[in-house]
């Protein structure tokens, strides 16, 4: 499934700030973009998630496998988003946390499906403990699997990397690549740093409000 | 100069020790066991305990339902940044005044009848004194939805809470969820919990309210407020220290419904703790019904005041003209003097006392100190005002100071210290002592340093705390009327009075004399708190 940005164009007060511009991102694709702080990137992101606001504008066309999506509202355009923060909710626990998101089923195979994904971060203990008391490591894995058991069309990345060391860092990038490539789910990933692009990805960088190869 | 390292003495001998000495007391008295059976032997005692805990309980979870629902309405709207100022203005009318023109509108022969029913003679109608208390609750509901309203805003759009909660609501959606099952899921469980304690106060407040229940509430019986209130103004000793004894059953009352609503929390929390978790949910918020709950909450406010003021200046209102006769001075030249500087004196005194010894305890005790502050103000608020009045009256006759000045101030200080470190501790302690510091390196005394740096910083916070105490100072009618032992009368004492009789334009008179002078403290505060360097 992939994800089609046909002639986006984002404004501030009216005034054009990107674009218009197409992009295709095949599925398990990660399209990196990066640029100057301030040149949008961040507001793309939300443009294509469903979330701008004003004084931001957008107009253009964001299509999941096909499919026109962009007349839903956020929470119908089915597309995961990691932030800087890993926004976990405070009053839940790790698996309540991880449920919040799994699609409505019979609520057994909703419970075994966040077993399963807690063993894929390696916390299959930590289903009943709170958000505080992880580390920040295991906070961004349970984080981007919330993401992931919704079952997203698409993945938006917001720098989600920025607030780990170095180390920490690139353990996070290989973990939530391999995760989307596994799921074939397409990526745009906004960053200030090269070394987080996906080794052998496209990145981009916004210039002069035009989308460019970097 | 240092401002002083005395700070927590003040507080200690004018406030803590005669509250803590006044529930003490209450408590000695209230052990005896002749008073405890002659209390719960009166035949209205059973009906009035379970009609308080009824217009108590209904009036808190109404008005916390329409809280939410406004705002859920508003959040996220640019109407969202005005909700202090809308229910600061809502704030400022004095319950007892709201109470007395809200009467007026649905009484019998009220507005509402004139406007829809006519005829000769007023309906007969059972609006007001109802038997199940429904007035009552309609008036606790109209002035505590804005209070609630404005303590769910302190939560959600101060600091990093704001930008948190803004986040969060983005994750929620992107995982399914539509804005309806987002406040369900994410935004009410962690705003409640901050707001518990207020909505305790609402609560307790509804319960063992005296001066709504006299003016509103039901007669037949009465609240179990009204009863104690009753018997602690009886001539014989007997009865009175029935009233001292049901001052402490009240608390009893409180505690056990109290407990009753935390098993049935903890009761309800795995079903609802399963239902946070039940999978995304496309519910909306239904943006139309909270704009119709903020008009009509707007439209009644605007339709109490118009009609005190319209009536204060009306000394005949015969049934059914809406407005007959034209407009006289008459019942405010009835309106007696000492009241008035009474009251607006004690308000005054209270509110600049309270103020300057809180902040006599900010700057000389440490943070981690302000937890006993706390605590205290929270008993001071959350324990019924009746048992705590009632524990001063007795403490209070004891030392001989019932009938005095002295007394009057003292127990209006009690609630009016308790607000002001309340609305203060948060923008006080949080401001960045880096800059007093900076004035102190430039060679500044602390004095100095506080009156020409922290103050004008501190501004607005500092003139809300005096216009929150002043209006608290202002609307005291138990204590005042224990206290005042018939020596002195206050504006609540007068407005209650008046509002058992017949003189409607008389009573309307007080009612807006005791809520201008609120008005214009938040007013006032509100003009003078713009920042005049920007």
């Amino acid at each position: 499934m992939a994800l089609e940005l046909m002639n986006i164009g984002i404004t501030l007060h009216g005034v054009a700030l990107i674009g218009p511009f197409s992009l295709n991102v095949a599925a398990g694709e990660i399209v990196t973009i990066m640029g100057p702080s301030g040149c949008g990137k961040s507001s793309l992101l939300a443009y294509v998630a469903g979330d701008i606001g004003s004084p931001l504008g957008g107009t253009g066309r964001v299509m999941i496998g096909g499919e026109d999506v962009s007349r839903l509202p956020l929470e119908r355009r089915n597309i995961g988003r990691l932030f800087q923060d890993d926004l976990l909710f405070p009053h839940m626990t790790v698996a309540e946390n991880l449920m919040f998101g799994v699609p409505r089923g019979p609520r057994a195979e909703r419970e075994a499906m966040v077993q399963t994904g807690l063993r894929r971060i390696g916390m299959e203990d930590f289903g009943n403990r709170p958000p505080h008391t992880l580390s920040g490591g295991q906070r961004a894995r349970v984080s981007l699997m919330r993401a992931l058991l919704a079952k997203p069309r698409a993945v938006l990345l917001d720098e989600p990397f920025n607030k780990f060391d170095a180390g920490l860092r690139r353990q996070m990038r290989g973990y939530v690549y391999a995760h989307l490539a596994e799921r074939r789910v397409p990526g745009l990933l906004v960053s200030h740093e090269i070394a987080d692009a996906p080794s052998g990805g496209r990145v981009l960088t916004i210039r002069n409000g035009e989308l460019q190869d970097a | 100069m240092r401002l002083s390292r005395a700070g927590p003495l003040p507080i200690a001998v004018l406030w803590a020790l005669p509250l803590l000495a006044a529930l003490a007391t209450v408590l000695v008295m209230a052990a005896s066991h002749e008073s405890l059976i002659g209390f719960v032997a009166q035949p209205q005692v059973n009906g009035g305990i379970l009609l308080a805990v009824w217009t108590g309980t209904a009036s808190t979870l109404i008005a916390l339902t329409f809280a939410v629902a406004i705002a859920m309405t508003l959040h996220g709207t640019r109407f969202w940044q005005h909700v202090p100022l809308i229910t600061g203005a809502a704030l400022a009318l004095p319950h007892l005044a709201f109470a007395i023109g809200f009467g007026l509108l649905i009484m019998p022969s009220g507005v509402v009848a004139r406007v829809l029913v006519g005829g000769d003679a007023p309906p007969q109608w059972v609006t007001t004194q109802d038997q199940y208390g429904l007035s009552l609750i309609a008036v606790l509901v109209l002035k505590e939805v804005p209070f609630l309203l404005l303590m769910l805003w302190n939560t959600m759009a101060q600091g990093d809470a704001a930008q948190r909660f803004a986040a969060e609501v983005k994750a929620a959606r992107s995982l399914g969820h539509g804005m309806g099952s987002v406040w369900i899921r994410v935004l009410l469980p962690q705003v409640l919990r901050r707001t518990l304690w207020p909505a305790v106060i609402v609560w307790v407040y509804g319960v063992t309210v005296v001066d709504l229940a006299l003016v509103i509430g039901p007669t037949q019986p009465p609240t179990i407020g009204a009863v104690i209130w009753s018997n602690l103004n009886d001539a014989d000793a007997g009865i009175n220290s029935r009233g001292v004894a049901g001052a402490v059953v009240i608390v009893a009352v409180v505690v056990a419904a109290a407990v009753f609503a935390w098993i049935g929390g903890k009761m309800a929390g795995p079903a609802w703790r399963a239902s946070m978790t039940r999978g995304p949910s496309p519910l909306p918020v239904s943006r139309a019904s909270g704009h119709i709950l903020t008009a009509a909450l707007l439209l009644i406010y605007a339709a109490v005041l118009a009609v005190l003021v319209l009536l204060s200046f009306t000394p005949r209102w015969p049934y059914p003209s809406l407005f007959e006769g034209g407009l006289s001075l008459a019942p405010w030249q009835r309106l007696e003097a000492s009241p008035v500087v009474l009251s607006i004196g004690l308000a005054l005194v209270t509110s600049l006392a309270a103020v300057a010894m809180v902040v006599l305890w900010f700057e000389s005790v440490r943070q981690s100190g302000d937890r006993l502050l706390l605590g205290l103000a929270i008993a001071a608020l959350a324990l019924p005002p009746l048992t705590v009045a009632a524990g001063q009256y007795q403490l209070f006759l004891r030392v001989g100071l019932t009938g005095t000045h002295a007394g009057l101030f003292l127990v209006h200080l009690t609630p009016v210290l308790a607000y002001a470190f309340i609305v203060l501790s948060g923008p006080y302690r949080s401001f960045d002592d880096r800059i007093s510091a900076t004035a102190r390196s430039l060679g500044a005394s602390q004095l100095r340093s506080w009156c020409q740096v922290k103050a004008p910083l501190l501004k607005a916070p500092l003139l809300t705390s005096l216009a929150v105490g002043f209006s608290v100072g202002l609307v005291q009618f138990v204590p005042a009327q224990l206290i005042a032992a018939g020596r002195f009368s206050t504006l609540p004492m007068e407005a209650v009075t008046l509002s058992s009789g017949g003189n409607r334009s008389l009573t309307a008179a007080y009612a807006l004399a005791l809520a201008l002078p609120a008005l214009a403290a938040f007013a006032l505060s509100a003009f003078f708190s713009r920042p005049r360097w920007r």
